[in-house]
């Protein structure tokens, strides 16, 4: 009962949020998906923060520390660099750029940069192959977590997180969407850090050095490689490190860098990612999944006998049900709702700007009044939540193995292009839709055949060679863009830069 | 970026980042033995936040004196 009257109260909390934010938004495609550009520092960082700290940082990343060995980590250490290296070296230009332009998508920049109508249709349509299921997953995830707490069907919590996903980004647009962001990464960091604590203090009278000794004892092989079941050799750790430094590619990340106030943001957003999120937030998971979990699976009289397969990802939430009074445990399941739906918020407002902004508009050519555009992209939110469901409910996996097996690589593709378009003059439209033509059709063959990706763990490695050389000697065998082009994206650029 | 290597600091931090990632590719031949530093700290873990507390270091060098967008 304590958890239905917890999550009524949350839900409505979401509701009232949504409708102020709807209340003061202006109407406009700007306001609308980029919040009239004027997200400050705080609001940034924490934004981004738990953009990226989904139910994966809650169930994956803990479950796979926890079943396959603690050197996941390298995943995150190269997740948090990189995000801090795209607010630091490309944050800037992008922003810039579109300013500018009154570009309103990442997509819009390197489209336009490339002069290629073509190209916009193609990463969009490749972007959301990649994302959606991504969406999908988190609700799932809530699911997953309702049914651990209350053994209820996991289509209750599917259902409520979908509805508050649709409530947050169709009533209140990116700035709800960011705000919300703000308030469910602070529930969800403190229910987090929280059961934490509190079942160390329970269970493990001797602090983390007990459960340590525990695990040293009893399952030796979680701290070393290539762990308990032989699957990080050391091509997979440093795979997994350059895997998380693909992360500036994430697109619905890149997107957040066109919403920034001001310049500021990116002096103080890197700072912010590399001590309060990579040395300070990610802590948390770690502890879990690589000391706290696995000893108490390992300890004597345990109540959380060791978890396999997919199991493994509901580890930490078995635990803190196990281990913790029930109310706190429902409260913990409002803090994993809110990771859930503060990551997938941002992947469907990005992922509904880039069917409204880039494919419909941009792509197909279909003119739009500004409030047409906006009711459209509202219109594919429900769509692509709805489609992300019944995608990620067909094809159900291990969120950790969604995440960094298909997800990131397929985010890698357009990391070229990208890179290309703000920072290398000589990139070419030919060039560009070569490489992601390319390296999307054979990190995708590489799937379905292994061999032709030389049976690796992870295809991301050589579909991204491929990529990088078909866009470079492309580029460099086709004419170079006008000078118009090069004056608009990088002369003008140089001069907003250190002006502004 | 274009900014940033036009410049020495700019350079240096490049180069530190470059070398920190390097570094943290070595340190994998390390862990088929099991190492718990300060009798905790599994060694992957802490050679993360060894990396990470390096770069916050540069980046508030370079970011707070160096700034090329100012």
């Amino acid at each position: 009962m304590i958890t239905v009257i917890i999550i009524s109260i949350f839900g409505l909390l979401i509701l009232l949020l949504s409708i102020f934010g709807y209340k003061i938004s202006a109407r406009t495609p700007e306001d609308y998906m980029l919040a009239s550009r004027g997200i400050g520092i705080t609001v940034m960082f924490f934004f981004v923060l738990f953009a990226i700290s989904s139910a994966w940082t809650f169930y994956g990343y803990p479950g796979f520390l926890y079943q396959h060995g603690v050197f996941y980590v390298y995943f995150i250490w190269g997740a948090v660099v990189s995000f801090a290296c795209l607010y630091m070296f490309l944050g800037p230009r992008l922003w810039a750029i579109a300013r500018l332009n009154n570009f309103l998508s990442p997509i819009e920049i390197v489209a336009e940069r490339y002069n290629s109508r073509a190209l916009r249709i193609i990463v969009s349509l490749i972007m959301l192959a990649f994302i959606v299921p991504y969406i999908g997953i988190q609700p799932l995830g809530v699911g997953l977590g309702f049914k651990a707490l209350t053994g209820i069907s996991p289509v209750f919590g599917i259902v409520y997180a979908t509805v508050l996903l649709i409530i947050i980004v169709f009533l209140g647009g990116m700035r709800t969407t960011a705000w919300v962001n703000v308030l469910l990464g602070t529930i969800y960091t403190v229910a987090f850090l929280g059961s934490l604590v509190w079942v160390i203090n329970r269970v493990f009278p001797g602090g983390l050095r007990e459960a340590v000794n525990v695990v040293e004892s009893n399952f030796p092989a979680l701290y070393v490689a290539p762990g308990p079941q032989g699957y990080f050799r050391p091509s997979i750790i440093g795979g997994a490190l350059i895997v998380g430094l693909m992360g500036f590619a994430w697109p619905h990340v890149v997107m957040a860098t066109l919403t920034a106030q001001d310049k500021s943001v990116f002096k103080w957003v890197p700072l912010l990612a590399l001590v309060v999120g990579g040395l300070g937030f990610y802590t948390i998971p770690f502890l879990w999944g690589g000391i706290v979990a696995p000893a108490i699976s390992h300890m004597e009289g345990t109540l959380v006998p060791p978890m396999l397969g997919l199991e493994a990802d509901n580890v930490v939430q078995t635990i803190i049900t196990q281990y913790l009074p029930g109310w706190f445990a429902g409260f913990v399941l409002i803090g994993v709702i809110a990771a859930a739906v503060s990551t997938a918020a941002v992947q469907l407002m990005t992922s509904a700007i880039f069917v409204s902004r880039d494919l419909i508009y941009g792509g197909l050519g279909k003119k739009m009044r500004p409030e047409q555009m906006v009711f459209v992209t509202k219109l594919a939110v429900i769509g692509l939540i709805l489609l992300a469901l019944v995608v990620a409910l067909q094809y159900r996996m291990a969120l950790a193995l969604y995440l960094t097996k298909i997800a990131v690589p397929g985010f890698a593709q357009w990391a070229t292009l990208l890179i290309g378009a703000i920072l290398w003059r000589r990139s070419t439209r030919q060039g560009a839709l070569c490489g992601i033509l390319g390296g999307t059709a054979y990190l995708v063959a590489g799937y379905f055949y292994p061999p032709i990706v030389f049976h690796l763990e992870n295809p991301l490695i050589p579909a991204l060679v491929l990529n990088i050389i078909l866009f470079v000697v492309v580029s460099l065998l086709t004419p170079p863009p006008d000078s118009e082009t090069i004056h608009r994206f990088y002369d003008e650029v140089d001069e907003y830069l250190e002006q502004a | 970026m274009r900014e940033i290597i036009k410049h020495r600091p700019g350079k240096a931090y490049l180069l530190v980042l470059l070398l920190g990632i390097i570094g943290m590719l070595y340190m994998v031949r390390h862990f088929d033995r099991k190492i718990l530093v300060f009798g905790i700290l599994p060694l992957p873990f802490f050679a993360g936040i060894c990396f990470l507390t390096i770069l916050a270091v540069a980046h508030l060098i370079y970011a707070f004196k160096y700034w090329p967008y100012r």
